[in-house]
């Protein structure tokens, strides 16, 4: 009975929560910033229906946080196979912080937008030059989630570096 | 170990997604006000409260509006379905296998596509309630902002979907060690 496993036995543990925590704190994050944006965008077409459309930005630039984290988590749970290559604690580790990273700067980035667009697009309905400026402070908070994917794919690349062997 | 965070996984998928989605207890009587709500009990207690107290004068809205109920539906089918697809993957380890290390990951695997699934249609679930109560009542308003405000909804739904594609994918990578005696 010769099995093909090599590395630490509970490793995958971390590594497989790494995936979840990136895809799960994302999503809440994106779950935040759409409903809030989403409320304030509907109080604000009751009386500028014309203006619905175009703010519907901020629900977008909120869904994005989703799909960064459905990346990190996909790149993660396919760099877990222990039987083409092996895994060590350190790299359970490495795929855990890679997936917080990405997870929790994503919920914060989400909360910024769904604070940033409600208050944005209620004041945009009454004063309309203020549509480039809450386009901009929402492009400050997606980078938030932007820092947040780029630590979290460099830390990933790190999970095949352990000098165990 | 294995075949306890393997049932952990299966039946915490089902019960968090269900419970994002499903009435509860607490009846708090907010009729026809936007309010931040931080721990709201599921997304078709708001649509449904918002919904019925907007159609109170405005009664053409409910057949429209039913579709936010049924997008907050949809997110707990989602988690029936992946618990059923997790627990056909499901097996019975013989004792002296229980701590292989191939049985271990299988086990950690299905746990986490669980806990995956659940918590993203958990808050999937939230956010399709809170959008749907706002369409209901701008809907109240002015009929023609009803298909504007799906769209977000449609947005909000699309994280519900990605939990169980990754629910999915990671689910299968649990591969049992295979029964030797």
């Amino acid at each position: 009975m010769s099995s093909q496993f090599s590395g630490d036995e509970t490793a995958p543990f971390f590594g497989f929560l790494g995936a979840a925590a990136a895809l799960v704190f994302s999503c809440m994050g994106a779950a935040y910033g759409t409903a809030k944006s989403g409320v304030g965008v509907a109080s604000m077409g009751v009386m500028r229906p014309e203006l619905v459309m175009k703010s519907i930005v901020p629900v977008v630039m909120a869904g994005v946080l989703g799909i960064y984290g459905l990346i990190i988590a996909v790149i993660i749970s396919t760099g877990i196979n222990p039987k083409a290559k092996s895994y060590y604690l350190f790299d359970g580790y490495a795929h855990l912080s890679s997936g917080l990273a990405c997870g929790l700067a994503g919920l914060s980035a989400g909360m910024a937008i769904g604070i940033v667009g409600d208050a944005g697009v209620r004041a945009n309905a009454q004063q309309p030059k203020l549509f480039v400026g809450m386009i901009l402070i929402l492009i400050f908070a997606e980078a938030l989630a932007l820092y947040g994917l780029i630590v979290g794919i460099i830390l990933s690349s790190r999970a095949g570096q352990s000098r165990a062997e | 170990m294995s075949g306890a965070s393997t049932m952990m996984g299966v039946s915490s998928g089902s019960l968090v997604a269900s419970s994002g989605a499903d009435l509860t207890v607490y009846i708090f009587r907010r009729r026809n006000r936007h309010r931040h709500r931080r721990f709201s009990p599921g997304g078709i207690y708001i649509t449904g409260s918002s919904l019925i107290g907007a159609a109170i004068k405005a009664p053409r809205i409910t057949s429209k509006n039913l579709i936010s109920v049924i997008f907050c539906e949809a997110v707990a089918i989602y988690g029936v379905i992946v618990a059923i697809i997790l627990q056909t993957k499901l097996e019975s380890v013989p004792t002296s296998q229980i701590y292989a290390p191939e049985s271990l990951r299988a086990g950690y695997a299905i746990f986490a596509s669980g806990i995956i699934v659940g918590f993203a249609n958990l808050v999937c679930g939230l956010c399709v309630g809170i959008i749907g109560s706002s369409c209901a009542l701008s809907d109240a308003q002015n009929s023609s902002l009803f298909v504007k405000i799906l769209v977000i909804e449609i947005f909000g739904s699309a994280l519900g979907l990605f939990g169980v594609i990754v629910g999915i994918i990671m689910s299968a990578q649990a591969a049992w060690p295979s029964k030797i005696a």
